[in-house]
C-alpha cells in the first residue's frame, strides 16, 4: 500500500516538472551568476585555476548542485573564456586604437558582475567607487594584473586586461 | 501489482534518456577531469584519551559524456585505527539533463535532505572540522547521537530550478534503497555496547526520565536503524523525499527537506525526518544552520499486544563563520568559526565548537577548533584538532 503511494507520489512530481516551462527574464551576465552563485557554498574558486576544457567538464557538476539551468551555465562558460583569453586575443586587440572606453572594459571583464560602480552591481567584492582615491593609483593597477597579490583567497579572476584598458578605468574611477 | 509500477517508471525514465542521448552525438573531446579534495587532521580526545593523525584522500571522477549526460564518481580512500586502508564510494552518478531547468540523476549519489550531506560536507567546504552533530561523524566517532547519520543513497532523483521574480525555487525529489534496522524489534534483541545500554536504560521504567520524553511504560530499547547504502533493499519499500527551497541571490537560501523510509523487514516501521535549513551570505560573515526532527516507528507492548508507536526526536545546529580579516587587513584570510548544536530526546546533548580558519588559497585552509559536547547522561565529550584541507 505504503509503496504504491511512495511511486504514485514520484511519477507525479516528476511528470509535474516534465510539463512546466520556465520562462526566463533577463539573462544575467556570466560575471553575476558567479557572484550570485559561486560562494555560496565554497569560497569562489578562481578562474585560472583550471583550463577551459576542464571547466566545461566541471561546470555540470556544478550545475547539479548550485541548481543551474543550462543557460546559466553557458553564460557562465563564455565569461570564464573571455576572462582566461590571452591578451592577443582579436576581441582585446581591437581597443588599441587608444580610445578605449572604460565602460566597455567593464563589460568585456564583468567587473560589475562581482562589483558596484555607481550603485549598479554585484556584492562579491567591494565597491570600487572610491577604490582609486582610498588605495591609490598603484594599488589598483596592481590588484587588476595580479588579484591574488594582497589576498591569497581572492576569488577575483586573473583577466588578461591590458595596460590601456587599465588606464582607462583609472580615469574614470578617479574623482572628478 | 508493485513490479509494473517499478517496470512502468523505470521505462519511462529510461526510454526518455536513451532516445535523447542518442540525438546528441559526442562532439567536445573536454571530456574527463580529476579533481576532488584531501584532508590531514590531528585530533586530541579528552574522552577516549586518544591522539592520532589521520588522513583522507578522496578523488572525484568527471566524465562529460555529452551535452546530456555528465557522470561523477568520488571515492574516498582513508586510514582506519588499526591501519588499514578503507576505501568508500561516496557516490558514483550520472546525470541526465533533461532541459534547461530539469536534471534526473540516477545511481549512487548524496542525498538532497538538507545541504549539509549534498553541499557542505568536504573538508574544503566544511568551515568546522567536525561533521555537525546530528549527522553523525561521518567516518570517525563523536559524542552526539545524530539524527540521519546519512550522506548518500542508492536509487534516482530529479531536479528543477524556476526563477520567480527575483526569487529562484529549488525543487528535489529523491527515492533510494533506505535504511534497515540493525537490529530486530523482538526480545532477542542483543545489546550490545554501551550506546544500546544507554538507550535501554532511557526507556526503562526504573529510569528518571525527562517528563516530555516519549518514554514506553514497557522497556522497550529504541530502535536502532541503519542507514549505510547498500546496492539490496531489506524490504520493498523504497525510502522517499525530497527538498524545496527559495533562494535570494547571492545571500539567502531557505530549505525544508523530508525524508521517509521503512526499516524494518517487514515494511511496516518507518523512520520519517524533517529538515530546515538556511545559508545566509554576506561579505563578512557566513551563517548556516539545520534544524532535523525524526519520528521512529517502533514495536512496543501494550496490553500484551505488539503495537507501533512512534518516538520523535529532535536536533539542530548553527554556525558562524566571520571573515576577520575583512576588518584588520593584518589577519588576511583569516576567520573564525563558532558552531552551537543541540539534540533533544533519547540521548540529549549539547555542543559548543570554535575554530579560527587560515586559508592559504581559496581552496585551501587550515583550520584549529576546539569542541565540548556536554551529554546529558554520559562523560562530557571535549577533543581539539588540527586540519589541513585542500580542493583540487
Ligand atoms: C550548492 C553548493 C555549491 C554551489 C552553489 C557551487 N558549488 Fe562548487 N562545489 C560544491 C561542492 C559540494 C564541491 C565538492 C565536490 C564534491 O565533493 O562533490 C564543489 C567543488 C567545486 C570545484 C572543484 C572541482 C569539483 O568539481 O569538485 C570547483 C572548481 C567548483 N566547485 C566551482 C564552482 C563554481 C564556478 C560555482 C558557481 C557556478 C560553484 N562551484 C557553485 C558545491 C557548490
Ligand atoms: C568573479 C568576480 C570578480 C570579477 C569579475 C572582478 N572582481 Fe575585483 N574583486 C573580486 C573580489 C571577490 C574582491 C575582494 C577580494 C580581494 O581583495 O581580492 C575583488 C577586489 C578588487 C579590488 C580591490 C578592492 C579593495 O578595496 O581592496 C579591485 C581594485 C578590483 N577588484 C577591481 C576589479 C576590476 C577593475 C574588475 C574588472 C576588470 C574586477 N575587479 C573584476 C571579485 C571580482
Amino acid at each position: 500500500m505504503k509503496h504504491q503511494s511512495t511511486i504514485n507520489i514520484f511519477v507525479l512530481f516528476t511528470s509535474l516538472f516534465a510539463s512546466l516551462h520556465v520562462h526566463s527574464s533577463e539573462p544575467l551576465s556570466g560575471a553575476e551568476l558567479i557572484n550570485n552563485n559561486c560562494a555560496r557554498c565554497h569560497n569562489s574558486r578562481p578562474i585560472q585555476e583550471f583550463s577551459m576544457s576542464e571547466w566545461k567538464v566541471i561546470m555540470p557538476h556544478m550545475r547539479e548542485k548550485a541548481h543551474l539551468t543550462g543557460t546559466e551555465v553557458q553564460a557562465i562558460l563564455k565569461f570564464m573564456e573571455i576572462a582566461s583569453t590571452p591578451v592577443q586575443a582579436p576581441k582585446v586587440l581591437a581597443s588599441v586604437n587608444n580610445t578605449v572606453e572604460p565602460r566597455e572594459v567593464l563589460t568585456r571583464y564583468g567587473c560589475q558582475g562581482c562589483h558596484q560602480v555607481q550603485g549598479a552591481g554585484g556584492t562579491l567584492g567591494p565597491s570600487l567607487d572610491n577604490i582609486i582615491s582610498e588605495k591609490g593609483i598603484a594599488f589598483f593597477e596592481r590588484k587588476v594584473k595580479e588579484p591574488q597579490f594582497n589576498n591569497s583567497a581572492s576569488a577575483m579572476p586573473k583577466m588578461p586586461i591590458t595596460d590601456e584598458e587599465i588606464a582607462a578605468l583609472v580615469v574614470f574611477l578617479s574623482p572628478q | 501489482m508493485r513490479t509494473k509500477e517499478k517496470i512502468r517508471l523505470a521505462t519511462a525514465l529510461f526510454g526518455a534518456l536513451t532516445v535523447q542521448s542518442s540525438l546528441y552525438a559526442n562532439e567536445s573531446n573536454d571530456r574527463f577531469v580529476l579533481v576532488g579534495y584531501g584532508d590531514v587532521k590531528y585530533e586530541n580526545t579528552d574522552v577516549a584519551n586518544t591522539s592520532a593523525f589521520s588522513a583522507r584522500f578522496v578523488p572525484i571522477f568527471l566524465f562529460s559524456l555529452n551535452d546530456k549526460m555528465h557522470v561523477e564518481a568520488e571515492l574516498e580512500v582513508g586510514l582506519n585505527e588499526d591501519g588499514e586502508t578503507e576505501t568508500e564510494l561516496e557516490y558514483a552518478d550520472i546525470h541526465y539533463f533533461l532541459n534547461d531547468n530539469t536534471t534526473i540523476t540516477a545511481g549512487k549519489f548524496l542525498l538532497p535532505f538538507g545541504q549539509f550531506s549534498a553541499n557542505w560536507h568536504p573538508s574544503w567546504i566544511n568551515r568546522s572540522i567536525w561533521t555537525p552533530g546530528i549527522y553523525g561523524a561521518h567516518g570517525s566517532s563523536q559524542a552526539m547521537d545524530p539524527m540521519l547519520p546519512i550522506l548518500s543513497d542508492v536509487g534516482v532523483a530529479a531536479q528543477q530550478v524556476y526563477q520567480v521574480g527575483s526569487a529562484k525555487v529549488f525543487f528535489d525529489v529523491f527515492m533510494t534503497n533506505g535504511p534497515r534496522s540493525e537490529a530486530e524489534h523482538d526480545e532477542e534483541e542483543v545489546v550490545e555496547d554501551d550506546h544500546d545500554i544507554a538507550f535501554a536504560r532511557l526507556f526503562s521504567p526504573t529510569t528518571t526520565l525527562d517528563p516530555d520524553v516519549d518514554e514506553d511504560e514497557h522497556g522497550e530499547a529504541f530502535p536502532e536503524v541503519e542507514f549505510e547504502a547498500t546496492s539490496s533493499d531489506n524490504n520493498s519499500n523504497k525510502a522517499f523525499g525530497g527538498r524545496i527551497a527559495v533562494a535570494f541571490l547571492p545571500s539567502i537560501e531557505i530549505g525544508t527537506s523530508y525524508y521517509q523510509g521503512a526499516y524494518d523487514e517487514g515494511g511496516q516501521l518507518d523512520i520519517r525526518a524533517n529538515g530546515i535549513d538556511i545559508n545566509l551570505i554576506s561579505t563578512h560573515a557566513i551563517l548556516r544552520g539545520e534544524y532535523i526532527r525524526t519520528e521512529t516507528d517502533a514495536f512496543v507492548e501494550r496490553d500484551h499486544e505488539d503495537v507501533i508507536d512512534s518516538f520523535s526526536r529532535n536536533g539542530w545546529f548553527l554556525q558562524g563563520t566571520f571573515f576577520v580579516g575583512h576588518l584588520f587587513e593584518e589577519l588576511g584570510s583569516t576567520e573564525i568559526v563558532i558552531e552551537h548544536a543541540q539534540t533533544k530526546k533519547v540521548e540529549e546533548a549539547e555542543r559548543w565548537m570554535v575554530g579560527i580558519n587560515y586559508w592559504l588559497d581559496p581552496r585551501s585552509v587550515i583550520k584549529v577548533g576546539y569542541e565540548d559536547t556536554d551529554v546529558a547522561d554520559g562523560p562530557d565529550d571535549k577533543r581539539f584538532a588540527v586540519q589541513f584541507s585542500y580542493g583540487f
